[in-house]
């Protein structure tokens, strides 16, 4: 892995201002607005959880599954361009690039878990050292499967098609997930639906750090599997890419 | 054309039984093809040759179905691992949101050689504009940019795609300067084009393609008469066309007004002739069929 590479393809996802305002500065606002409304004097959801911590693990997870899927996915418009067939003229293999794709994309889904969490501490999150730990640190381990599958809509997107599906899946992905509605106060129907998307697990795990009653096992089962899933279906597009170029 | 100087200093690329289809096309039909170190070849041909899909294969960059590629004696992917190749690909492939700079560091710094991309960008003539989005670049800065990271590895074989596509005349000038810089230094270059004034300028060698084969293969000089001779005018007052194609050498003429036009095949034995048969003919001229003729004649309509 060279890492000046890394460095120059953090650099330039940094300097992307759609980049910056979908996955950074928009869950930080929407934090600070939700707080606001709901997280008055210690609120708590029917389950017990705290309001305002809930908020936090939500927008944070959030903007870092955004960050580490649209980071992924820009491969699509490296290939549709053509700057993978330069690529392809350096000693880097396709393997390799690919590997550094999925580390740029989990590089750049940490920094609005830091934002959000220290907006966290002056809104008045209260956690112990522990808590913050694991909360900071499983929130950006859950956003792996979010890089993996970023990394295949990347194999399957064209340039054209990239942002509408990044853009809706984030979407979709927020909404159903629980992350724009707290998964605590919506029928259980609804939760069910939740359920299935990796979102409500990524919230799960963050949840992990304070909920009443955490459900780590599960939502590293229900990730695993995203990642796995998408990790096969990105592999057998690469395959059949390089076998046909 | 192999002489025994280039046998021995080996082959820069070496194309055996190249075969490449898509489908129902044979792109590439059974290519031949041995360059030695130091020449500057061009691949010419009409869209549809098999121009690209040969320099892809060349560059590891597609497989061929059949036959071999050797670069240096080694796989298109070994010498491109070990730097050897640099490639200027066909169309714009730049990523807007990074500045010139990024680009070629990024390629540099994959090669190993971060050290390069300073004095590459300087040869290359683009410091200046070192710190501007490619998104921002005029067509002609893309081109010298795309130049430079095929340069950044300092290759001994550069291999350019239809380098000065939509470059106009004074940047492809400047380019073609900047190229000779680089081959002045011993360095091999295959480069596909379909003009053929640049063919003629710049190359040692023509492979002239068509249908996915090789047809010509030659100096220009070589190719040029393989392709149709020369052509003599004359004004030959009284002659009539039976008495002109009656010349030796002579494969087809055209008469009009005591003017004529006729295509050689061998311009000596037809001049000779003519001066002691028709001692009147005056204001002769005697030409070198251009490429562009040679080209027309053995490409057929596929060159329109």
């Amino acid at each position: 892995m060279n890492f000046r590479y890394l460095a120059i393809e953090a650099r330039l996802v940094l300097r992307n201002s759609r980049f910056t305002v979908f996955t950074v500065v928009m869950p930080s606002v929407l934090f600070l607005i939700y707080c606001g409304l709901w997280a008055k004097n210690g609120a708590t959801y029917p389950d017990g959880s705290p309001v305002a911590a809930s908020l936090m693990v939500a927008m944070a997870g959030y903007g870092s599954m955004g960050a580490a899927l649209s980071t992924g996915a820009q491969i699509a418009m490296e290939r549709g361009i053509g700057w993978q067939r330069q690529l392809r003229l350096t000693p880097m293999s396709g393997v390799t690039y690919m590997l550094t794709k999925g580390l740029l994309a989990m590089l750049m889904a940490f920094p609005t878990i830091a934002l959000v969490s220290l907006l966290g501490v002056i809104q008045g999150v209260e956690l112990g050292g522990g808590q913050w730990f694991r909360l900071i640190f499983g929130l950006w381990l859950a956003a792996a499967p979010f890089a993996v599958l970023g990394i295949m809509i990347g194999q399957y997107a064209t340039v054209d098609s990239l942002q509408p599906i990044v853009s809706g899946l984030m979407m979709v992905l927020g909404l159903l997930g629980g992350m724009w509605i707290p998964a605590q106060i919506v029928p259980d129907w609804m939760q069910n639906i939740m359920k299935i998307t990796p979102t409500y697990w990524l919230r799960e795990v963050g949840q992990a750090a304070f909920a009443p009653h955490p459900v780590l096992g599960t939502a590293a089962a229900v990730l695993g599997g995203y990642a796995v899933l998408a990790g096969l279906l990105a592999a057998r597009r690469y395959v059949t890419d390089t076998a046909r170029v | 054309m192999t002489t025994t100087a280039t046998v021995q200093a080996g082959t820069a690329v070496s194309l055996t039984g190249l075969h490449k289809r898509y489908g129902d096309l044979r792109a590439v039909d059974g290519i031949d093809l041995t360059i030695a170190p130091g020449e500057v070849v061009a691949l010419l041909g009409p869209n549809g040759a098999g121009k690209s899909t040969t320099v892809d294969m060349l560059l590891g960059l597609s497989r061929p179905d059949a036959g071999d590629v050797r670069i240096f004696g080694k796989t298109p992917r070994e010498a491109v691992r070990a730097g050897v190749i640099g490639a200027m690909l066909q169309k714009d492939n730049l990523r807007a949101n990074a500045t010139v700079r990024e680009t070629i560091e990024i390629v540099a710094t994959l090669h190993g050689k971060p050290g390069r991309v300073a004095p590459t960008m300087a040869t290359v003539g683009i410091t200046d504009i070192a710190k501007q989005k490619c998104g921002k670049l005029s067509g002609g800065q893309k081109q010298r940019v795309r130049f430079a990271l095929a340069m950044v590895s300092d290759p001994d074989l550069l291999v350019l795609d239809e380098p000065t596509v939509a470059m106009d005349v004074e940047i492809r000038r400047q380019f073609w300067r900047s190229m000779r810089e680089y081959t002045d230094a011993g360095r091999t270059v295959l480069f596909a084009t379909h003009y053929l004034e640049e063919a003629e300028e710049y190359a040692d060698r023509v492979v002239l393609l068509r249908a996915g084969r090789v047809i010509a293969d030659g100096t220009v000089a070589q190719v040029r008469s393989a392709a149709s001779g020369r052509t003599l005018r004359a004004v030959v007052p009284d002659a009539t066309e039976a008495q002109l194609a009656a010349l030796p050498g002579v494969t087809s003429l055209e008469l009009r007004d005591g003017r004529a036009v006729l295509s050689c095949a061998d311009s000596d034995a037809t001049v000779r002739a003519l001066l002691h048969r028709h001692p009147e003919a005056h204001d002769i001229e005697i030409a070198a069929v251009n490429l562009e003729d040679a080209f027309l004649a053995l490409t057929g309509e596929d060159a329109r």
